[in-house]
């Protein structure tokens, strides 16, 4: 049975089923809560911390993507305290690795690019890691390159879970953590690898993108990945 | 190239163990690491070589790269042959402050080791010969005793730079082990 819950979003009353999370709520219902590991038809992760929203009468921040709606919940998305928040975490995300919009074959079509935008962010107040990371090319079709990866693992979840080969993973932790294909092998040499590319089509950034595609041409068909998990539930 | 689904090793006896292993804890949940625990434990040179991964992912049904992420986010486990004696030297606050950090560059110093990486959370550096291997650990939980070094297994506090150099060329010394 689904029982129907009465939430406030922003202020607004929304009526919700129970098991909704606070982000399915809100985007159904047109209230924008940016998230970059989020996507439609994969399993939660709240890895981001990009849709950290305030919850009243609990004390810390919860991400919306992972927090399910009681009824009576009432939820803030935008203030200025998760703004701020919001910055800060994107601006680590590019200090972290190598994003160079310039020679990126997402220019202008990358979910981190504009999410800066949307957050007002003109420049980077912490220092710039700059490791040294390589591109995988070894694949006949696609490329990963490591420099512009934010380890959102919407490849790793697609790849198990709608695909079902389970191909990459996240090896090594903190600072070191890095996607990697089967034991560490180069992408084109892994056997469990059906060339499927809907890991490509699921990046949010340049990280994987088709050959042959120059800087800013490379566009995703996001609702690919989304679209599939609506058509095997509908069967 | 290897191919991705392994069904056995280049040792027979190593499968009969590592099958044995595999199969007591197959199927619990979290069994992996128990079981990766037990392969690197029994491993002549306390590592996890890649055909034994390769082997543990087709056995157990377990994606190879989830069985790598595993495997390299403890620290626990490593990837490369450890050396016979293991020196652990303490990178915690305290054993810092007491100048652990001076042990560390001395017992590299004495064995002829090199830093490759500097930053990683975990430092390992084997002698080619395979007689040391020289890590580093967060914490032992012996702040008082600091600066705390670990050799073979027995934690020694409040060391001092000659008794560290000391004992390490006394083991160097003994070509027996």
């Amino acid at each position: 049975m689904t029982e129907k819950v009465k939430v406030r979003i922003d202020g607004e009353v929304i009526a919700a089923t129970a098991g909704q999370t606070i982000l399915q709520v809100a985007r159904a219902n047109n209230k924008y809560i940016p998230a970059l590991c989020y996507m439609e038809g994969l399993s939660a992760v709240g890895a981001c911390r990009l849709c950290m929203v305030e919850v009243s009468g609990v004390a810390r921040l919860l991400p919306a993507c992972t927090t399910p709606v009681q009824e009576g919940l009432a939820v803030a998305t935008s203030s200025p305290q998760l703004q701020s928040y919001r910055k800060i975490a994107l601006e680590l995300l590019f200090a972290e690795r190598n994003h160079v919009c310039a020679v990126c074959v997402s220019s202008g079509h990358c979910e981190l690019q504009t999410l800066a935008q949307d957050h007002g962010i003109t420049h980077i107040r912490y220092p710039y890691n700059f490791p040294r990371l390589s591109v995988d090319t070894s694949h006949p079709r696609y490329v990963l390159d490591h420099n512009r990866c934010v380890l959102c693992s919407r490849c790793v979840r697609t790849c198990d879970e709608i695909e079902g080969a389970h191909v990459w993973d996240i090896a090594g932790r903190g600072i070191n953590s890095r996607l990697v294909s089967e034991l560490k092998r180069p992408w084109g040499e892994a056997t469990s690898c059906t060339s499927c590319g809907k890991c490509v089509q699921a990046c949010p950034t340049g990280a994987m993108a088709e050959k042959g595609f120059g800087v800013e041409e490379m566009t995703k068909q996001r609702t690919v990945v989304s679209r599939l998990t609506t058509m095997r539930e509908g069967q | 190239m290897t191919t991705g689904h392994a069904t056995a090793l280049p040792h027979p006896e190593d499968q009969d163990l590592v099958d044995r292993i595999i199969g007591d804890q197959a199927g619990r949940p979290g069994a992996l690491l128990g079981i990766l625990e037990k392969l690197q434990d029994r491993n002549p040179h306390k590592y996890l070589p890649m055909e034994t991964l390769e082997y543990v992912a087709a056995r157990t049904g377990i994606p190879q790269s989830q069985v790598y992420g595993v495997a390299t986010f403890y620290a626990l486990f490593n990837l490369d042959p450890q050396g016979t004696h293991t020196v652990a030297i303490c990178r915690g606050t305290a054993c810092h402050t007491r100048g652990s950090r001076a042990l560390l560059e001395r017992v590299k110093l004495q064995l002829g080791l090199q830093e490759t990486s500097e930053g990683a959370d975990k430092l390992t550096l084997t002698t080619p010969d395979r007689r040391f291997t020289i890590r580093t650990v967060a914490c032992f939980g012996q702040c008082a005793l600091a600066p705390v070094v670990e050799i073979d297994h027995a934690i020694r506090g409040h060391v001092k730079e000659q008794a560290l150099i000391r004992e390490v060329e006394a083991l160097r010394r003994d070509r027996s082990r």
